[in-house]
């Protein structure tokens, strides 16, 4: 990816114009306003709400008296590092030390948006929208997944800093009645030639009159002092006291606490409480309430709700799919793969006559995944405090759809959206499942019930489980044509399964907003345009109608179209008896980004040395989320169909590096994610109801089972890629092809445990 | 009944039965300690009881009367980072950070008993899940505490 907008230097701007506007966006009217120009002065005027003593030069950044520097970080911090990776960025170009920085998490303003998820291309607010930017700005989507916080931050935050910078070196050249070029900014103080020194914190208030005339230059690479560099993360000390708030921790003044009863079986719904006087004479209970989400208990104490709502007698109409099961999802989507497919979204050459050439050998494999919980460790949990009289709500949730949050409690309450505050915590986990907006919902329809008290709405692990909104099963059907020398004449893979975007957008936004099943690029994401020289391709897909909910899982299309492709790569280099490395290697010319991150890969993985008795290594690549990342799994047998997984050496090619450890911390994280889903991972259904209640029913690779992971960081000097999710979608694939290796069985179809492997 | 929680003595009013997890969240407001399955299967309930890490999401609070109980917020002696903390932030070992009171806690009840584990001692004891995938940083910063509190172990020898 090369950067597609280069600056002008010396371009005019000026702030006096833009005074005014705030007041726009602090009423909601962003929405239909001339998007280019309004939003473009906007987010240099807005100050955002909030975000503390001091003066704010800009939407992300604030300065008190005494130095410290209030960074507003727009995005939910999951455990990804936007709280820091975010900041350093504004540091750098700031010149202050990250020791100076706080960080906070702003309300869900406009200036805010995540315009790089829905537009793609790289953001920057001083320079002006284009086409899609703009759509992607006036819907204001303040949100946080797509591994995109870095690849919408990088420009923006870069000029925060940057602009901040220049204003504050202004103010100061003022106060000398000298040239602001004699003067330079260091370390929080601007100090002129004859080595005067002025704080950032003295100098705040007059900063913030500066018009500044030009667009400040931003470094170059070569010149960062904290960009690239493994600064540490800012919200680690307090996750080791216990101090760090997660919205479940949210404690405020009179807080009252709710346990949820979801219908048993999908689309069902519970019409009656037969035992409504019963429970409410339960210790604790405060209240029963029946809302159209389901069933909830209000209580004193969480234990007390949740036992009381575990004893709830209640009628359910089941929706009419009270018998879906595992095998008939098995069997639909079957069956959609030999229908006529929806999409064909690539389709070079003709696959199809060599496929039916006599003289062809094709190979051919059918792979198969279930459904995955997210099952982040924070069970989900929103509290929500209504006003008596409606005239405000707050509310506290770790959530991925900030702004989203507004929306779904105005929708719920029919209270104005202007009127909601959203207060974001630490999420426990996101993965996905945070960017739902069925908890938040329900902890709207809760609080309604019992107003004038803040209310925190918990599932329970169970109930969370059992209504996640699942990655979706799926189907591959490959078939190949592969030549004595290796070519791949053709490639053909049909896929059979549900519309993550079209199921998820609709719940979001609305089914108005939500691409058609057929649009649904996620469901292609991983698949289709392999980096893999092939003459002849085609990547098709069904849709497969279900009434299951399915969501975002961590790096989505990617986490089952990286197992099914890269598997069959293996299989074209097993039929053409060749190295899966050097296989691969020689469908990359043109490629020279994937073939470096290879090459790398076989250097430290020591691919080509023979192995050592009875242990077996397995290769994958995969680019998703604009970062190519490829791993080796290396195994050891122990016993018959038993192994261990000793090592994973991943190499990632992820652009420019912003915080090197977050990085390697992303593909350590990412790859035992991976290895939960594929070793054990699986959500079934019986009469319309999810078979896995909790961690004994829906395990997950704990610290035995984890591989010792090396990660090399290639030095790129690209625009970034994403971190979050690249890590995850190989693992699957290098584990299974590694005991492809060992074994000489191909496993296609996850989870592995289910094949009668075990692991030590 | 009265508990003694990080060296102080509270007094509180609930049923025997109620889990002690719940007793420091939302009696006590001591939120570190985290709720995660209720089954005593991932460990985010992690406290020493009488120096023993258990999980308290299951535990009867009445069973924890007249032990010494401590929670993350009492590891760090009157502010200073226990060993097991400094290495956890020399490792930068949390991600989202919602198991990490429970691993802590389960990594001091590990050292206490064996001060200088092998790989196979802490992948036997440390079984609490982290859904971020946080282990390899975890079992390395068990080593790298269990070095410091040898380190000032000597010192004060």
């Amino acid at each position: 990816m090369t950067i597609k907008k280069e600056r002008t230097r010396g371009q005019k701007w000026t702030r006096r114009a833009f005074i005014g506007t705030g007041g726009l966006l602090a009423t909601g009217l962003v929405i239909g306003v001339a998007g280019n120009m309004y939003m473009n002065k906007a987010v240099k005027k807005y100050s955002g709400t909030g975000m503390g003593e001091g003066e704010s030069l800009n939407a992300w950044l604030r300065i008190a008296p005494d130095g410290t520097v209030t960074v507003a970080v727009p995005r939910a911090e999951m455990g990804q590092g936007v709280n820091t990776s975010l900041p350093q960025l504004i540091a750098e170009e700031l010149e202050v030390d990250m020791s100076r920085i706080k960080v906070i998490h702003p309300q869900p303003d406009a200036p805010y948006a995540n315009t790089f998820l829905l537009s793609n291309s790289e953001p920057n607010f001083y320079d002006g929208y284009d086409m899609m930017e703009k759509v992607a700005g006036t819907l204001a989507l303040v949100t946080t997944g797509g591994s995109t916080s870095i690849r919408d931050g990088y420009t923006n935050m870069r000029y925060a800093g940057a602009t901040a910078r220049e204003m504050l070196i202004s103010a100061a050249a003022d106060k000398w009645a000298v040239e602001p070029t004699s003067c330079r900014a260091e370390n929080g103080f601007v100090i002129n030639e004859k080595n005067e020194r002025l704080s950032y914190g003295e100098l705040a208030l007059a900063a913030k009159e500066v018009d500044l005339t030009e667009l400040p230059e931003l470094k170059k690479p070569s010149e960062y002092k904290v960009i690239g560099k493994p600064v540490q993360r800012l919200d680690i000390p307090e996750k080791v006291n216990g101090t760090a708030e997660f919205s479940i921790d949210t404690r405020p003044e009179g807080l009252l606490y709710a346990a949820m009863r979801h219908p048993e079986t999908i689309g069902g719904k519970i019409t009656s409480i037969n035992n409504k006087d019963a429970i409410s004479k339960m210790p604790g209970v405060k209240k029963v309430v029946l809302t159209e989400f389901g069933a909830a208990v209000i209580a004193d104490n969480t234990w007390r709700a949740s036992n009381a709502a575990k004893s709830l007698d209640v009628e359910e109409e089941d929706g009419g799919n009270g018998d879906l099961s595992t095998a008939m999802i098995s069997a639909k989507m079957l069956e959609t793969l030999d229908e006529a497919p929806l999409a064909t979204p690539e389709n070079e050459g003709d696959v199809e006559s060599i496929l039916t050439d006599e003289k062809s050998t094709v190979i051919e494999g059918t792979y198969e995944v279930p459904y995955l919980a997210h099952a982040a460790m924070e069970p989900l949990n929103c509290t929500v405090k209504i006003a008596e009289d409606n005239s405000s709500i707050e509310t506290w949730v770790g959530s991925q759809g900030a702004s989203l949050v507004k929306t779904w409690i105005s929708d719920v309450t029919n209270i104005d959206a202007d009127k909601i505050l959203v207060h974001t915590p630490y999420l426990g986990g996101g993965f996905g499942r945070r960017g739902e907006p069925d908890f938040i919902k329900i902890a709207a329809a809760v609080s309604m019930e019992m107003k004038g008290v803040p209310i925190q709405t918990i599932f329970s692990r169970e109930e969370d489980m059992r209504n996640d909104m699942y990655r979706p099963a799926a189907m591959s059907r490959f078939k190949a044509v592969v030549e004595e020398n290796g070519d791949i004449n053709a490639w053909d893979n049909m896929m059979a399964l549900q519309s993550v975007t079209n199921n998820a957008i609709t719940r979001w936004m609305g089914s108005m907003m939500a691409p058609s099943p057929a649009k649904d690029i996620m469901t292609i994401e991983g698949a289709a345009h392999l980096p893999y020289n092939i003459k002849n391709k085609r990547v098709a897909f069904g849709n497969v109608e279900l009434p299951i909910k399915v969501g975002f899982w961590r790096s989505v299309g990617s986490s089952q179209n990286a197992y099914f492709t890269e598997s069959f790569m293996d299989e074209c280099a097993h039929a053409a008896g060749q190295d899966p490395y050097l296989f691969r290697k020689s469908k990359l010319k043109g490629h020279p980004r994937f073939e470096a991150v290879l090459d790398k890969l076989a250097e430290i993985s020591n691919w080509t040395s023979p192995a050592e008795p009875n242990r077996f290594k397995g290769i994958a690549l995969h680019k998703s989320f604009g970062s190519i990342v490829g791993q080796v799994a290396e195994i050891e047998k122990v016993g018959e169909k038993e192994f261990k997984i000793d090592k994973f050496f991943c190499v990632i090619d992820c652009g420019r590096i912003v915080n090197p450890d977050t990085i390697e911390a992303q593909m350590e994280g990412g790859i035992v994610f991976g290895l939960s889903a594929a070793m054990f991972g699986e959500i079934t259904w019986t009469d319309g109801s999810v078979d896995q209640y909790n961690f004994p029913q829906y395990d997950m690779v704990r610290l035995s089972h984890s591989p010792k992971v090396s990660t090399h960081i290639m030095d790129v000097d690209e625009y970034p890629g994403g971190v979050g999710e690249p890590g995850t979608p190989p693992a699957a694939p290098a584990l299974t092809n590694a005991l492809f290796a060992a074994t000489g069985q191909r496993i296609r179809s996850l989870p592995i445990a289910k094949q009668g492997y075990k692991f030590v | 009944m009265e508990l003694n929680i990080n060296g102080k003595s509270h007094n509180i009013t609930v049923e025997d039965n109620m889990p002690l997890l719940w007793v420091l969240r939302d009696e006590l407001n001591m939120t570190g300690t985290k709720y995660g399955c209720g089954v005593s299967s991932c460990g985010a309930c992690t406290v020493l009881i009488d120096g023993v890490a258990t999980r308290t999401c299951t535990l009867p609070v009445v069973a924890a009367v007249g032990k010494e109980i401590k929670t993350i917020e009492g590891i760090a002696a009157e502010g200073n980072l226990s060993a097991v903390q400094k290495a956890w932030i020399e490792h930068q070992v949390p991600q989202c950070g919602y198991c990490q009171s429970g691993q802590i806690v389960a990594a001091e009840s590990l050292l206490d008993a064996t001060p200088e584990p092998t790989d196979e001692d802490i992948d036997k004891a440390m079984t609490n899940i982290c859904r971020c995938g946080t282990y390899q940083r975890v079992r390395a910063a068990i080593h790298t505490a269990a070095k410091y509190r040898k380190e000032s172990a000597t010192l004060l020898g």
